[in-house]
Parts: C-alpha cells; sequence; structure tokens
C-alpha cells in the first residue's frame, strides 16, 4: 500500500511527515493496512506495491508528452469512443452526473454530444497536462459558441489515480473508461472502487484494449531479441484478456455484466509510423521490468521483420488491435435477480408439448446450412436409436433434434 | 499557455465537486480551505494541493498536517 512507497523507494520521500512527530506516519500505516483490507478485491494480501507490473509516475509524464502530441481526432481513439458512448443510447435510463476515466479523455468530451442525459462530466486523469488540454477543450467550445448542447455539458477536471478513486460512495450515476484502464495495476480493485463511488443501479462502461492487441509487434520484437539479443523483455504491456474480462465484472461485483469485442486493423507504412502513432496516444512502454535500453539494431530488425512476417502486398504493414468493451450495473433492487434453485414450476417436459418440435423448424435454402443439418442429424439419430422414446419422422426434416439426455437440441 | 490564439485563465476551485469528492485513501469527505488551495481531510490529517483550479487528488501528492485547525507550515519537498 502507499504507506510502503514512502519508505521504500531510495532517496524519494513521498509523503514528508510533519517535523518531530512520529504519530501521523503510524495513523498512516495504520489507515494503509485498513484500506488494503477494505479495498483490495482478494482481501488476503495487502499487495506488495514494488511488485507492480506498471511504472504509474512514467505512465504519467509519457501521457503529459502524449498530450502534446495527440492529433484532435484519432481513428482509433474516435471508433471506440463512438462505440462505447452507443451504448449509453441503449438505456432508458438518464445520468446526470458522469465520471470520465483518463485514456482518451478529450474524445469522450467531444463525441459526448448530451447521449445518456449527462449534464455534469468530471474528467480524471493522472496526467497534468492531459487535464490541461480537456479543460482548453472545455473552454474553446465555450467561446466559439457551439451547439447549446455541448455548453450545457458542466465539464470539471481532476487530477487522480485510478487506483486511488477520491470518490464518495454513491456520489456518481455513471462512469465511463476509454481505453483507460489498461495501465492500472490493481485492475479489480480499481473496478471495485468505481462499484462503489457508483449510486445504485449506476453504470460502469470500460473499453480496455485485450490480449491481441499488437499481436504482430509484439512478435516482431520477440523474434528481434531473440536475434540479437538472445534473451526476450517486455515490450508489450500485459493485457486484459477477453474470457478474464466477464470475471473482473463479477468480481469488482457488477450485476448483469456484458462483454464484447471488436477488433480493428489499422494500416501503416512501416513499423516506425505505428510507433509514432502509439506515442501520441500515450500507450509506450511502461512496464517496471522492460528493458531500458532497445539498440538501433534491434529496432531496425523488428522494423523488417514486422515487414516480411506481415507486409502486405502494397508495403504496408498492418497492426491489430482488439477492444473489449466491458458494462456493468451497480446492483439495486429493481434489477431483475435469477430465481433461487429449486424454485421451477415448469419441467423441460411441459415446454416440449407446449411447443413442438415443428414449430421451430426453419427453411433454409442455403446448402451449406443444410448439410450440416444433415450430418448432425445423422450422427443425433444414433443416438436415438438408443432411447426408450419414440420418434416421428418429421423431426429429423424440421431441423431439430433429441438429445439422449431428453433435452431438445435446436440448430440453425 | 496560448493555443490557437486562445488564453484559458486559470479558474478557481469548483467547489460544486466538493459533494462529489473523497479522501483517495480513507474515502472521508474533504473540506475546501481557500487560504491555503487544499483539500483537507482532517480525520485523516492529509491535505491535498490544488494547482491552478485543479484539485490534485494523488496520495503521493498529498501533505501530511496537524490535526488541530491552525494552518501548518508549508513542505519544501513535498509535491513534485
Amino acid at each position: 500500500m502507499w504507506s510502503r512507497e514512502l519508505f521504500c523507494k531510495a532517496g524519494k520521500r513521498i509523503l514528508l511527515p510533519a517535523p518531530g512527530e512520529g504519530a501521523p506516519v503510524a495513523a498512516a500505516q495504520r489507515l494503509a493496512t485498513r484500506a488494503a483490507g477494505e479495498f483490495s478485491a482478494s482481501g488476503d494480501e495487502v499487495g506488495d506495491r514494488n511488485a507492480d507490473v506498471f511504472d504509474r509516475e512514467l505512465k504519467s509524464k509519457q501521457r503529459d508528452r502524449a498530450a502534446w502530441f495527440m492529433h484532435e481526432s484519432d481513428p482509433i481513439l474516435d471508433t471506440v469512443t463512438e462505440n462505447l458512448l452507443d451504448r449509453l443510447q441503449d438505456c432508458k435510463r438518464m445520468f446526470p452526473t458522469a465520471l470520465n476515466l483518463g485514456g482518451a479523455l478529450d474524445h469522450v468530451q467531444r463525441m459526448l454530444h448530451g447521449r445518456g442525459g449527462i449534464e455534469r462530466l468530471i474528467s480524471m486523469d493522472t496526467s497534468v497536462d492531459m487535464i490541461g488540454r480537456s479543460k482548453r477543450l472545455a473552454a474553446m467550445d465555450g467561446l466559439t459558441g457551439e451547439e447549446a448542447k455541448r455548453s450545457a455539458l458542466e465539464n470539471m477536471q481532476i487530477i487522480a489515480d485510478e487506483e486511488y478513486l477520491p470518490f464518495q460512495a454513491g456520489s456518481l450515476d455513471v462512469v465511463i473508461s476509454s481505453l483507460g484502464l489498461h495501465w492500472v495495476n490493481d485492475l479489480p480493485g480499481a473496478m471495485s472502487q468505481c462499484r462503489t463511488a457508483l449510486k445504485p443501479d449506476g453504470l460502469f462502461l470500460a473499453a480496455m484494449f485485450g490480449g491481441e492487441t499488437l499481436r504482430e509487434l509484439r512478435i516482431a520484437c520477440t523474434v528481434a531479441q531473440l536475434e540479437r539479443e538472445g534473451g526476450v523483455s517486455p515490450r508489450i504491456s500485459p493485457l486484459a484478456q477477453v474470457r478474464d474480462a466477464g470475471n473482473l465484472l463479477t468480481r469488482a461485483g457488477f450485476a448483469l455484466p456484458t462483454v464484447d469485442v471488436d477488433e480493428y486493423t489499422v494500416r501503416y507504412p512501416s513499423a516506425m509510423e505505428l510507433i509514432e502513432h502509439l506515442r501520441s496516444m500515450g500507450e509506450v512502454n511502461a512496464v517496471r521490468q522492460r528493458s531500458l535500453v532497445m539498440s538501433r539494431d534491434t529496432a531496425l530488425a523488428t522494423a523488417s521483420i514486422y515487414q516480411s512476417m506481415f507486409g502486405e502486398s502494397d508495403g504496408t504493414i498492418p497492426a491489430t488491435f482488439q477492444v473489449i468493451y466491458m458494462a456493468g450495473w451497480s446492483p439495486d433492487i429493481s434489477q431483475k435477480q435469477p430465481k433461487r434453485r429449486g424454485s421451477a414450476t415448469v419441467s423441460f417436459k411441459d415446454l416440449q408439448t407446449a411447443f413442438p418440435p415443428d414449430a421451430f423448424s426453419k427453411t433454409s435454402d442455403d446448402p451449406k446450412s443444410t448439410s450440416t443439418t444433415k450430418s448432425i442429424t445423422e450422427l443425433a439419430s444414433e443416438s436415438k436409436e438408443r432411447e426408450r422414446t419414440g420418434q416421428n419422422e418429421s423431426e429429423e426434416t424440421s431441423g431439430t433434434t433429441r438429445l439422449p439426455s431428453g433435452s431438445w437440441f435446436k440448430l440453425d | 499557455m496560448v493555443r490557437g490564439g486562445i488564453l484559458v485563465k486559470h479558474a478557481a476551485f469548483n467547489t460544486s465537486l466538493l459533494q462529489y469528492l473523497a479522501c483517495p485513501l480513507s474515502k472521508d469527505p474533504l473540506r475546501y480551505c481557500e487560504k491555503s488551495q487544499e483539500l483537507v481531510n482532517d480525520s485523516l490529517g492529509v491535505a491535498y494541493p490544488i494547482i491552478d483550479g485543479i484539485a490534485c487528488l494523488v496520495p503521493s501528492r498529498g501533505r501530511l498536517v496537524e490535526k488541530l485547525p491552525k494552518d501548518p507550515e508549508p513542505d519544501p519537498a513535498a509535491g513534485r
């Protein structure tokens, strides 16, 4: 926890105790232990900050630089933000207070257009310059007299860390994070804090880069490093897998979790342009264990391997960006709950009599689907022979088959 | 910074944020001290600076203060 940060970092004192007093330090340590137990999702260990995967200070400095490099509109950030904000329109609920977690901060601010009934947008980031950029964007809109929708949005900014969310419990209606959570060390903890900060029946929307992102660059870097240096150091940050995203949401305590994945392929003239683009988005490597030196030979080897392994016919190279969109609601009694086990009032047999298999038959002219139907039907018919209950011929042609267990299996 | 000919005035801290904000460590509500431009968590004794009207609620930027109502001495090594 943070108190260890004070004393473990050699030569760097972050929090200076008041002169000649040990009590505040002890109080801080007691609080840190309490905070760790309260906020850490696993609850078993406090968590050694020295085992952090990402260097948050470095990331904040990289984002400071990116704030000046970033263009007004960026193809990936724009597309992802647009897809994310679209999900707000799927809800009938209005969300007056919104928290905009770092990442594509000003893209969210610019593209919101009053969706979801958001009246107050609090933008939050660790980087001072990114926040300054967001503030300038808000000011510029007001001065140039943009349409009333945008000026009706009240913009506020704070500088804060996603892992230590500075919000009171039950104060926010919606938390939006467009590509901001993949540099967080304690992701379950951060999401847990988001859930606490949300009001009951509040929405958590996040888009983060998935495991397949920059797959080609990762392969090219690994091969080049093996060739030139004989070892591998992490050049691409570890990213969440799609299968873990659902677990993350449920672990943080969100109800009705939804996860979907999108893959975008962007073409660049060469690997150098890809790196430039990543730098302008602030997505450069901040993994603690990274090697601090990359020799020119390795860099050039990476570019040439990328070109030879993945180059397209017109000389451009593709880069994959896999984005995981997560949505979760903070628990509320108004939400639908699954029924208790053993409380069923209808059995499967009743469903079979109520909805005979003919009702579900699909007339399809596609020869591919018909052939699939036939092959599965053939397999099923063998198992059917082992069953005691009889079946009529119409079942085979209708496209539904009966499994040995007695439950129905519908073919699409 | 002047960008595109528009100079952004450094606005004062927006006090309507106080109803949402809390200490990042203990989630206690904060008190706005206008004189020293800080957000103070009295129960814990930590003060977070407000720079150019933007609250900086990062634990490493916090400053340990006395829990008494008097103003603490400024720390030269605090902050970057």
